[in-house]
């Protein structure tokens, strides 16, 4: 008796919304507010209906994504510690000078610096500790500034380009004349070029760069841009140049140190 | 067996009727008038609510399609009142009626019993009604006002339909 009363319920039920289905559809399209007003209440069901079906979708397939995750998980670890080890070599790298060539680059920040008297001097917060050796060269990007000539342990001493005695072998342009240039004795970014020959042609405004003769620097650092110009002897030109560093602001600086300078002095003094 | 025959006889009248009042007697926007929950309502217990069901979808599509009204209107409303028509009438006459499939009327079971099953399947189908026609157009206030009007008009003719349809009442 249940049983049929349960099977009438279910017949009722059935019956009723086929037909309430039936009658809001024909009222669906029967009436232009009622369309719009149904379809807005269709759409609602449908998207609650399917999001929810969709929840139901996601929560049985949790396992096969707990799965994935955890094989995702596995191939992160390692790929995690693939660029553990690759940043470890990097820091330890960094723990060494840069390389480039036959030149070993290291950073360093001035610790103190004169720029007001005959003789100045720079000194940097990198000593024998850090790989610091005499007679390594003092540059910026944009000028090389000094030369190393007493080392402690972390700290180094240097000669300033600002110095009477301190000459740097430079070159106009690319492929240019080359000469040594010199502290004007007075500015804080003033040199003077040396020794230029002449007949050489040049305007004010061409850069001056190391010449890479020397075995402080290497070549191609821009130095400045040349001024006025007088000939010297009737044989050679001094010229003014303007340099790119100011001593003035100057405060990181890099280390360069040629590692077969002790080769060429050998050579040098055979 | 001739009350029965006269009832269905009453009924697809009053349909005929329900038609003419959709069409000629809608008086204002805020009363809706409609004696089908009533008709409904005093289909005989013997007829199954399925059956009863589909006597209401029809009565109610036959009455959107000869009146001016939006096809599918009443069918939609009257069609809970046909659902629930047995409940409504087990809970205010009682569940003796259901059992024997007695028919009811003013007389057996008391006016104010048939009233408040009346009223109640009248404020299904105006509730439902009432809020498609306005397919959210209207606002709360004009369907409250709609509603409490229509409310009290169909009440009053649900009064004269059941003491028409029932058995013990028809002279």
């Amino acid at each position: 008796m249940q049983k049929k009363g349960a099977i009438s319920y279910v017949i009722n039920a059935a019956i009723f919304i086929l037909l309430e289905v039936a009658a809001l559809n024909m009222l669906r399209y029967g009436g232009r507010m009622q369309n719009l007003w149904l379809s807005k209440g269709f759409h609602a069901v449908m998207a609650t209906v399917w999001g929810g079906t969709q929840d139901i979708a996601h929560y049985f397939s949790l396992k096969k994504t707990n799965d994935e995750l955890a094989l995702e998980n596995t191939i992160l670890r390692a790929r995690l510690a693939q660029l553990e080890s690759v940043v470890a070599d990097s820091l330890i790298m960094s723990r060494q000078p840069d390389m480039a060539g036959n030149f070993r680059y290291i950073p360093a920040t001035i610790a103190k610096i004169s720029n007001n008297s005959e003789h100045n001097y720079i000194i940097i917060d990198k000593g024998s500790d850090d790989g610091i050796h005499q007679g390594s060269g003092l540059i910026t990007w944009t000028g090389a500034i000094g030369i190393v000539d007493a080392v402690g342990r972390k700290y180094s001493y240097a000669r300033s380009f600002k110095n009477h005695d301190m000459s740097i072998s430079t070159r106009i342009g690319k492929e240019g004349p080359v000469g040594p240039m010199t502290w004007d004795g007075h500015s804080s970014n003033g040199a003077v070029l040396r020794e230029i020959p002449h007949h050489v042609e040049f305007s004010p405004g061409d850069t001056v760069y190391t010449s890479g003769f020397s075995s402080i620097f290497p070549a191609g650092i821009p130095l400045g841009t040349i001024g006025e110009s007088r000939i010297v002897n009737g044989a050679t030109y001094d010229i003014k140049i303007r340099l790119f560093e100011d001593f003035k602001s100057v405060r990181y600086i890099t280390v360069v140190e040629n590692t077969g300078k002790d080769e060429i002095e050998e050579l040098e003094n055979r | 067996m001739k009350t029965e025959q006269n009832f269905w006889l009453l009924y697809f009248l009053l349909v005929i009727a329900q038609s003419v009042i959709s069409n000629y007697f809608q008086f204002s926007p805020y009363s809706v008038i409609s004696i089908l929950p009533a008709m409904v309502m005093c289909i005989p217990l013997q007829t199954g609510t399925s059956v009863c069901m589909i006597i209401a979808f029809a009565s109610g599509l036959g009455i959107d399609f000869l009146s001016e009204g939006v096809t599918g209107l009443n069918a939609a409303a009257v069609l809970p009142v046909a659902l629930t028509r047995k409940q409504l009438i087990r809970s205010f006459l009682g569940e003796d009626i259901i059992a024997r499939q007695d028919s009811f009327s003013f007389q057996k079971n008391g006016a104010s019993k048939v009233m408040l099953a009346m009223s109640t399947a009248v404020m299904i189908f105006l509730v439902i009604y009432i809020i498609l026609d306005g397919a959210g157009t209207r606002p709360l206030w004009f369907n409250a006002a709609r509603f409490g009007i229509s409310m009290a008009v169909n009440v009053l003719l649900a009064a004269i339909i059941t003491r028409v349809l029932t058995t013990d009442d028809r002279r």
